[in-house]
């Protein structure tokens, strides 16, 4: 059976995308970027039930990875081009996932993600967090607006969970980069350790087992 | 200094939404909220702590209530106006008033 890592966030979409291939027989490992401090506690929590309910609804144990990001968000909002944050955010979310994927013999990236429905979702940025992969990214959701999405969370029950109560994040610059041009993106990067932040990363990261959510 | 407190749209928090254009210098800001505030990080944005209530202060003069109690946020959004407001961290623009989302009563 193949297996993905999943970039599960406390939102609508990544449980839906990870429960349709779930349902095409794919195998599931949970990556949740933990963002706090520029989020709450309650997004951790909400991710976790989410990866209980989607076990609990397919009979599919899946083995979650919470992973610090909030320190990642300094040292690029401190250092970087703001405009380009949340391109930095999402392609450092895919290294960890990659690294995760080789620890996990996983042979690709699952995400939630929907065209044009952030800033970080057009097709200019897609391009631009693609290009730090290796692995495929499977993007189930791609060509689904917002109101399919929320149906289908709707009947598998993750939407009750997803819309509780829990903090978007607040470092999210104030004029996002929808169209970034990649050498700006890695001229960028290059004012950073990025090796040793996705070090930083792994090291502080914890594996939940099945059992244990 | 600030007229409306919104809820976030999950309910975590609430958005304090400055009345007139301006924008914060958060280098001034952290340095004159220290004494009186836990600083968490100043990365963008700048988040502390203040009497258990964590606040982003943003560059644009947001300020973000990780509270789901009105009262509380409202408290807070005012108690850090006062600390904020007639300082050199604060910079009024010349077209305070006029524009988007600004004008909201």
């Amino acid at each position: 059976m193949a297996k993905l890592v999943s970039l599960v966030s406390g939102g609508i979409d990544s449980p839906v995308a990870t429960y349709l291939m779930i349902r095409r027989g794919v195998e599931i490992v949970a990556v949740h970027m933990d963002n706090r401090p520029f989020t709450d506690d309650k997004n951790l929590d909400k991710a976790l039930q989410l990866v209980r309910h989607l076990q609990d609804l397919t009979g599919t144990p899946i083995r979650t990875y919470i992973v610090p990001h909030g320190p990642n968000h300094i040292v690029f909002a401190r250092n970087c081009n703001r405009h380009l944050h949340c391109l930095f955010c999402r392609r450092m979310m895919y290294r960890v996932a990659e690294r995760i994927a080789e620890r996990e013999g996983a042979v690709g990236i699952l995400t939630g993600e929907s065209m044009g429905q952030v800033a970080s979702q057009t097709v200019q940025n897609i391009n631009v967090v693609n290009q730090v992969a290796k692995l495929p990214i499977i993007r189930p959701l791609i060509a689904l607006d917002k109101q399919e999405i929320i149906e289908i969370a709707r009947k598998i029950g993750t939407y009750e969970i997803s819309t509780l109560p829990g903090l978007c994040c607040t470092i999210v610059p104030e004029q996002p980069s929808t169209a970034a041009k990649l050498p700006d993106v890695i001229a960028e990067e290059e004012k950073i350790d990025i090796e040793s932040l996705v070090e930083k990363s792994l090291e502080g990261m914890y594996v939940l087992a099945p059992e244990a959510l | 200094m600030y007229s409306l407190l919104k809820p976030c749209k999950t309910s975590a928090a609430f958005e304090a939404i400055p009345r007139e254009r301006f924008s914060l210098d958060l280098d001034r800001c952290e340095e004159i909220l220290r004494p009186v505030c836990t600083i968490v990080a100043h990365a963008g944005v700048l988040l502390i702590v203040n009497d258990r209530c964590e606040v982003s202060i943003h560059r644009d003069g947001r300020l973000i209530l990780k509270t789901g109690l009105q009262e509380l946020a409202t408290e807070q959004a005012g108690r850090i106006a006062g600390w904020l407001e007639g300082t050199d961290a604060l910079r009024m623009h010349r077209d305070a008033g006029m524009s988007g989302r600004h004008q909201r009563k």
